[in-house]
């Protein structure tokens, strides 16, 4: 290969993106309105003084984010194997999850939120916690989890017939040669749609904000509504980059892995 | 503002014929005059309803809250006229010239108020309050009230009891977004872990399910919510006004030229006494509620 077809590419985008940058910022900071925008959204002393609070905000974001996978990955997976239960007997947890995910997938998540966060504690339900925080994460769980049942349920359907054919020849049960033979396989092949939720999910457990939850969005908000000024919202915003751009590339390495390990398999 | 004169000015000189050369002087002429009469015109009309800077000459275009509020507004109606805050926009208004047809309501959320650019009212009013750091992004009028802050509760509240700032800092509290009673809360009692809401409305909610025990309210508003709106719950204390919080002021697009006149006219409706009557319609507090000073 020549330095030409190795180098070349690489060296032609580079010095497009910059040219594009520099034609941007050339365009964007000398409109007339750049000095209002710059100072309402990127002042570096109201960012300097609302980033405490945002980060302090930001630690509930990502603490709720990784509850809710545990919970959602979990519960997920038991809906979905109660989908893919075959016989007579398990119809009425076949019927259950169907409704399950037709519910929780056709309702607003910020409407489930609200539904719980606000409802549930109304109801002074006994043995049962009063925290709008607990009922609305809870939402979030019964939401997203109806999303990724469906992911999960593709990936075992996706698992050949042969693959039960041969667990049953081996002498395994149902449930064996769901543990042993489908699953693995059936998780392995969804990852990098699951990790998508992944990153989804990150985004919105800000919904649980309007439940009253000082997260990073609510606190960029407070100092909004004290100083009119919007720098807040950029700190949190970059802050949600700075954990999801990484997990982006991550999930793209794991599918070009992926891709990669299948064509070696099919030659 | 400016493009807006020079707009009407290319119009007015628009017709004016171009038949021959001998007509040049003439139109030259014509030209001039036509411009200093449109000159003198547009510094006759500031100050009167025809200013050039009122988002519509002749008519006073008030943003405010959808929905209103009593006793700041009631019926949810601004045009009635009935309320504190609507009651002292037609007082402006017939101070300034206007006639009570001439005055425009446009309904905004607060967040829409607040947002940067170009405002679709003259000015707003919403009981926004006025702080130094708010003064740099808009400009206010000068304050035209100053409430005081009221703790509000249902019965079986730890705050219902309490004395001193000591023991209200035990309640677990919640706050309303885009009002000052966060950073009051934070500022006064030293409480910074508040659930914050994003409408009066979760406030109750909140409440009303345990989730927090008490909520800041300024008095008026405190007033009419314990009331009319959530009759369980009651104004359990006064407490002390935030030095950094002046008060009430309507609200303009930064550096609008308007807020001279609208304060003028806001100084003479203050000297006639007017507020004073407003406030002893529209928010008369219970004498004997306690006060928590510290």
């Amino acid at each position: 290969m020549s330095w030409q077809q190795r180098y070349l590419p690489a060296l032609i985008s580079v010095a497009s993106v910059t040219a594009m940058v520099i034609a941007l910022s050339y365009v964007v900071g000398g409109s007339e309105a750049w000095p209002r925008i710059q100072a309402q959204f990127f002042n570096l002393d109201a960012m300097r003084q609302a980033f405490p609070r945002v980060l302090g905000g930001f630690w509930t974001n990502l603490w709720l984010w990784g509850a809710g996978l545990v919970a959602i990955g979990i519960w997920a997976l038991v809906l979905a194997v109660m989908r893919s239960m075959t016989g007579p007997w398990f119809a009425p947890l076949r019927i259950f999850t169907m409704v399950y995910v037709d519910l929780f997938r056709g309702i607003p998540a910020l409407l489930l939120v609200l539904l719980f966060g606000f409802g549930i504690p109304a109801l002074n339900l006994s043995g049962l916690p009063s925290s709008g925080l607990f009922w609305g994460f809870v939402a979030m769980v019964l939401s997203y989890s109806a999303y990724a049942c469906e992911i999960y349920r593709a990936g075992i359907d996706a698992v050949h017939d042969g693959q039960r054919a041969a667990a049953k020849a081996l002498g395994l049960g149902q449930w064996q040669t769901m543990w042993y033979a489908v699953l693995p396989q059936a998780i392995r092949n969804v990852i990098p749609a699951l990790l998508n939720l992944v990153v989804a999910l990150q985004k919105d457990v800000v919904l649980l904000s309007v439940i009253g939850v000082r997260d990073a969005v609510r606190e960029a908000q407070i100092f909004t509504a004290s100083t009119f000024n919007y720098s807040s919202l950029v700190v949190a915003a970059l802050l949600f980059m700075a954990t999801s751009i990484p997990l982006a590339r991550l999930t793209d390495h794991l599918a070009r892995r992926d891709r990669a390990r299948r064509t070696q398999g099919a030659g | 503002m400016k493009n807006r004169s020079a707009a009407r000015a290319t119009t007015l000189a628009k017709p004016l014929p171009a038949r021959s050369m001998a007509a040049l002087s003439l139109r030259v002429f014509g030209a001039v005059i036509a411009l200093m009469a449109l000159t003198t015109a547009l510094f006759a009309q500031e100050r009167t309803v025809n200013d050039p800077n009122l988002v519509t000459p002749g008519k006073l275009t008030v943003g405010t809250g959808d929905p209103v509020y009593a006793p700041w507004m009631l019926n949810n109606d601004p045009a009635g006229g009935e309320g504190f805050e609507n009651g002292l926009v037609y007082a402006l208004a017939a101070e300034m010239g206007f006639a009570p047809g001439d005055v425009v309501w446009t309904g905004n959320s607060f967040d829409q108020t607040i947002a940067p650019g170009p405002k679709d009212f003259d000015f707003a009013i919403q009981q926004i309050s006025v702080t130094g750091a708010r003064a740099q992004v808009v400009t206010f009028s000068d304050v035209y009230y100053q409430p005081e802050k009221a703790v509000i509760a249902l019965p079986g509240s730890p705050v219902i009891d309490a004395t001193s700032f000591d023991d209200l800092r035990t309640a677990r509290w919640g706050v309303t977004l885009g009002t000052t009673d966060a950073d009051y809360l934070e500022n006064i009692l030293g409480i910074s872990d508040a659930a914050v809401y994003s409408q009066q409305v979760d406030v109750f909610l909140a409440m009303q399910s345990g989730q927090i025990d008490a909520t800041v309210f300024a008095l008026p508003s405190a007033l009419f919510v314990t009331a009319v709106q959530v009759p369980d719950a009651e104004i359990t204390a006064l407490l002390p006004s935030d030095a950094n919080d002046r008060g009430h002021g309507l609200l303009f697009e930064y550096d609008n030229p308007l807020v001279d006149w609208v304060n003028d006219a806001l100084t003479n409706v203050i000297d006639a006494g007017t507020i004073e009557e407003l406030k002893a319609t529209y928010l008369v507090s219970d004498p004997d509620l306690p006060v928590i000073s510290e």
